[in-house]
């Protein structure tokens, strides 16, 4: 959070300084509106930003003036001096409340009213009256810590500094070159023969600049799951505000970016999450009547191919309504009707990149202000990529953006066919098989290959074939090796080639674009004897193929196969979530008991003996899965389970993949916590059983009605020990005299039932001695008795 | 008008290259092919740590190939951002050329028609300017 806090304030700081100029120039020129833009753009940002920092303040501040520039930006309102000043006032606060965050301190209170208020249209009484009841308390602010709201320079010790991209561009490539260049010398080397007084001191050159180039690759490059780690936190909070349960799947969070693309993807990526919670996700109630679980899944899959990333960001939301797109861009006055009715589906779609068009009908402070997807476009745009949307009404939308990855090492596999080496991303391999022991799952259909891959059917292509055009001579597959690709979408598809090599780091360089249009190559590379190798387009060699269907994302596979469970033979396979406890050990649940993935803080634990708690969103949830392992620091992973009706929270060290397990497992061997144990990739993967698990920490469910009570009155005992007693034992106390309710209890009364009402009593007796044979009264301290006696009237009063 | 021009034979003809597109000349070493590409690209041969993707300019022109291109002469061009290397017959040197584009009423003849700028007197005789854009198949020909 530190790393992200100080990105925040250091980004934040530098659009300050960006937007330093053009505020100037806006305030000479109001209605230049280049200018109002980016000013715009900026409160846009750092209001964005806010929300998933936490910092009211600030969020309440931009979102002020980002109204107010709206308002601008719309037309209907002009700017005039007063707006100007108000705004400047705003972003002068901005930065001063950033300099209090990045010294840790807080920013006085007060005075935020007033510049808030200073942004309001007319009215200049009432913005008076504001003024004056705030000053008071700013000035008694200031008193209090004289001086304080001046900007203090910050002494904090600079253990980061920034530097521009192309000086590492630079530094990076010169090392790659260095790297070639000593595989040139050794090459030489080896050619001159054994050389004693060279070979020591070449040795070490090479140890040394594999270490340099292992840190300055480091240096450009940063896991996917840095940028990921801020959106549980971001869905979890929009969810709640909007009253939405969204579970969040990552994949390819160990993917490497380009630091700064990370950085320019950042913002792009926060607004399609916003979208997506705000209009895409529906309501739990309204998925419930659509058939669809609960809660919303919100899954970003990413896959470095080549020289580009991949990433798809999907919901399985209510998808995009282009009737209402498109009645939009006709309100807007962007498009005239007779154009909209020329368009098809996917123009129509693509007009929610148009600038100035939201679905939305109201303006929420989560999204749907117009900027949003119109500059996502832009930004992904300016930095190479592409952005795509596709989306099915009633089933989800998804974005599928590309982004370039010009000098990146990726780790690679090395294939040949033909006796051809080809190189391929190692992310897209998911197993490699040998044909010839896996003859019985070879099949064909009609001309096509398949290979049966856990349980499945996959499509099988040969590499010999993609590259070289169909053969006259049939394909002897068993001499292939397979190797399993998973895409981005999650489709499997196999690809045969002749060898697997090796796996290796590469330097990806682009190719010409000539050599682009074939749709089979990334990109290329050179090996370490100089020679170039061509590194394979997988997605696009699967779309050329007719291995992808666009439109299917995983979510609906997951439905299909909940359906498939639910029927009666054709049970293939358990979808089920792969994690790892604290333990270090891999077990599985199944995916339907996951209601969520939650990250929470170490301090919302509460352990005692036996009883292990946790708090989120105010309710208490049973900890389980921390049995004799120590808690992590700081932040823990938990999965959210649910029965439908209670909650556990399964804590782990990692959450690692869904995966299908096979629907036959291995009986566990008298650990009855599992269902059963899976062998995936070799490894044996407990399966949790979902029953024994919430049977165990079943707790009584309370009764929506609980029966009532009434107790004496006059007792004091009766209010301080028994009260308690009796609502444990699942009473209301009744205090209202009119009604009798379901029981009274009297204490030292007469023992026999009165005749005059048919509430049952309950009589105590302060005596440790009953008075007689008929007494059937408790002793009041007789505490089981007691309980007894309050769970048997229960009971009666329930049948 | 004076231009520096690398003189040099495709397909028995002679042309001409703009020097300021070429970085150097090469004797193409090895080739690696690159299965599924057109035929004029011949494949990627290495060159200090850059790889070049290798064209045929008679075949791009709509010639025969001359055969296997190791060991012939290539231009290594430099064109957004990515290296070629155009295999010519033979490359001479960089001539400093006198005089203006001309074109010719007819034309070069079909394969030469897409490719060239027009041609320039030298002291060989007329040269053909290729138009190396044009030539590579990308459409936006900076020089035209």
């Amino acid at each position: 959070m530190d790393d992200l806090l100080a990105d925040f304030v250091a980004e934040t700081r530098e659009m300050l300084e960006a937007s330093g100029g053009e505020i100037v120039a806006w305030e000479a020129d109001p209605s230049d509106r280049a200018r109002l833009d980016s000013i715009f753009r900026f409160v846009h940002t750092v209001k964005g930003n806010c929300g998933f920092f936490d910092f009211p303040r600030l969020e309440r501040l931009s979102h002020a003036a980002e109204d107010a520039l709206a308002e601008v930006r719309a037309g209907r309102r002009q700017p005039d001096s007063a707006l100007v000043s108000a705004v400047l006032a705003i972003i002068d606060r901005i930065g001063e409340m950033t300099d209090a965050i990045e010294a840790g301190g807080e920013f006085p209170e007060g005075g935020d009213n007033a510049l808030i208020a200073a942004l309001e249209e007319g009215e200049p009484e009432q913005e008076g009256q504001l003024l004056a009841s705030e000053a008071p308390a700013s000035e008694a602010a200031g008193d209090a810590a004289k001086g304080r709201p001046t900007p203090q320079p910050t002494q904090a010790i600079q253990r980061s500094i920034r530097l521009p991209v192309d000086l590492l561009d630079e530094v990076m490539k010169g090392v790659s070159d260095l790297v070639l260049a000593r595989n040139d010398l050794a090459r030489r080397l080896r050619e001159g023969g054994n050389q004693p007084t060279l070979d020591g001191p070449f040795e070490r050159l090479s140890t040394i600049l594999s270490g340099v180039r292992d840190s300055t690759t480091r240096m450009r490059m940063q896991r996917l799951e840095h940028l990921f780690g801020s959106f549980p936190r971001l869905v979890r909070d929009l969810s709640n505000d909007l009253g939405k349960q969204v579970m969040v799947d990552f994949e390819g969070g160990d993917v490497e970016l380009d630091r700064e693309m990370v950085e320019m993807v950042r913002d792009p990526l926060t607004h399609i999450v916003r979208n997506a919670i705000d209009h895409g996700i529906e309501k739990p109630v309204d998925r419930l009547m659509a058939g669809k679980r609960e809660i919303g899944l919100l899954r970003f899959a990413a896959r470095q191919s080549g020289n580009q990333i991949s990433l798809v960001i999907s919901d399985d939301g209510n998808g995009i309504d282009t009737d209402r797109l498109a009645a939009k861009a006709v309100e807007a006055g962007l498009r005239t009707p007779q154009e909209i009715a020329a368009m098809d589906e996917r123009a129509k779609l693509d007009l929610i990149f148009e600038p100035g068009l939201s679905t939305a009908d109201q303006v929420s402070a989560v999204s749907g202000r117009g900027v949003g997807m119109d500059v996502v476009r832009a930004n992904i745009l300016k930095i190479g990529g592409s952005i795509e949307v596709a989306s099915t009404p009633k089933d989800g939308t998804s974005f599928y953006l590309r982004l370039p990855l010009t000098l990146s090492m990726m780790s690679a596999l090395t294939v040949e066919t033909r006796g051809q080496i080809f190189a391929l991303p190692r992310s897209f391999a998911d197993e490699i098989a040998f044909a010839r022991t896996h003859m019985e799952e070879l099949a064909r259909a009609g001309e096509s290959q398949m290979f049966t891959y856990r349980g499945r059917r996959i499509p099988c292509i040969a590499l010999e074939e993609v590259l070289f055009g169909a053969s006259a001579v049939p394909l002897d597959w068993s001499r292939k090796k397979l190797l399993v690709i998973r895409l981005a979408t999650g489709e499997l598809f196999a690809l045969g080639v002749d060898q697997v090599l090796d796996h290796e780091d590469v330097v990806v360089k682009p190719i010409a674009p000539a050599i682009v249009a074939t749709g089979l190559y990334a990109g290329t590379t050179l090996l370490d004897d100089g020679r170039p190798m061509m590194l394979l387009d997988m997605p696009s060699i699967a779309a050329k193929f007719g291995l992808v269907t666009k439109s299917r994302s995983r979510s609906d596979r997951e439905q299909n196969d909940g359906a498939e469970t639910n029927g009666a033979a054709s049970q293939a396979t358990i979808t089920a979530m792969l994690y790892r406890g604290l333990d270090g050990r891999r077990r599985a649940v199944r995916l339907g008991l996951v209601r969520r993935i939650e990250t929470i803080e170490r301090s919302a634990i509460d352990i005692e003996g036996d009883r292990a708690q946790i708090v989120i969103d105010e309710r208490l949830i049973t900890l389980i899965g921390h049995e004799g392992s120590t808690l992590p620091e700081g932040n823990c992973r938990l999965l959210r389970l649910s029965d439908g009706a209670s909650e556990l929270a399964l804590i782990v060290s990692e959450v690692l993949d869904a995966i299908d397990l096979p629907q036959n497992l291995r009986a566990p061997e008298a650990n009855s916590e599992y269902e059963g144990i899976a062998l995936v990739e070799g490894h044996p993967i407990p399966l949790i059983d979902g029953h024994t698990l919430f049977a165990r920490h079943d707790r009584p469910v309370t009764e929506t009605v609980s029966p009532t009570c009434r107790l004496p009155e006059d007792s004091e005992w009766a209010r301080k020990i028994l009260e308690p007693l009796v609502i444990a034992a699942g009473y209301t106390v009744l205090r209202d005299e009119a009604d009798d309710g379901d029981l009274r209890i009297v204490i030292d009364g007469d023992a026999v039932p009165s005749s005059e009402t048919k509430t049952p009593l309950l009589h105590l007796r302060s005596d440790r001695d009953p008075r007689g044979a008929s007494d059937a009264s408790i002793y009041r301290y007789d505490r089981e008795a007691l309980m007894a006696a309050l769970a048997r009237l229960r009971r009666e009063n329930a049948a | 008008m004076t231009s520096l021009m690398l003189l040099c034979t495709i397909a028995g003809r002679q042309a001409a290259i703009p020097a300021h597109a070429i970085r150097s000349v090469i004797e193409i070493d090895a080739v690696e092919p690159i299965p599924g590409t057109p035929p004029w690209i011949v494949g990627l041969t290495a060159l200090r740590s850059q790889a070049l993707t290798v064209v045929d300019c008679r075949v791009a022109l709509g010639f025969e190939s001359a055969g296997d291109p190791v060991g012939s002469r290539a231009a290594v061009i430099a064109l957004d951002g990515h290296l070629y290397a155009l295999v010519v017959d033979d490359a001479s040197d960089v001539e400093e050329i006198e005089g203006d584009i001309q074109q010719l009423r007819g034309g070069f003849g079909r394969q030469w028609a897409d490719a060239a700028l027009g041609m320039v007197e030298t002291p060989r005789g007329p040269a053909i300017i290729l138009d190396v854009p044009a030539l590579l198949g990308l459409d936006q020909s900076e020089a035209a």
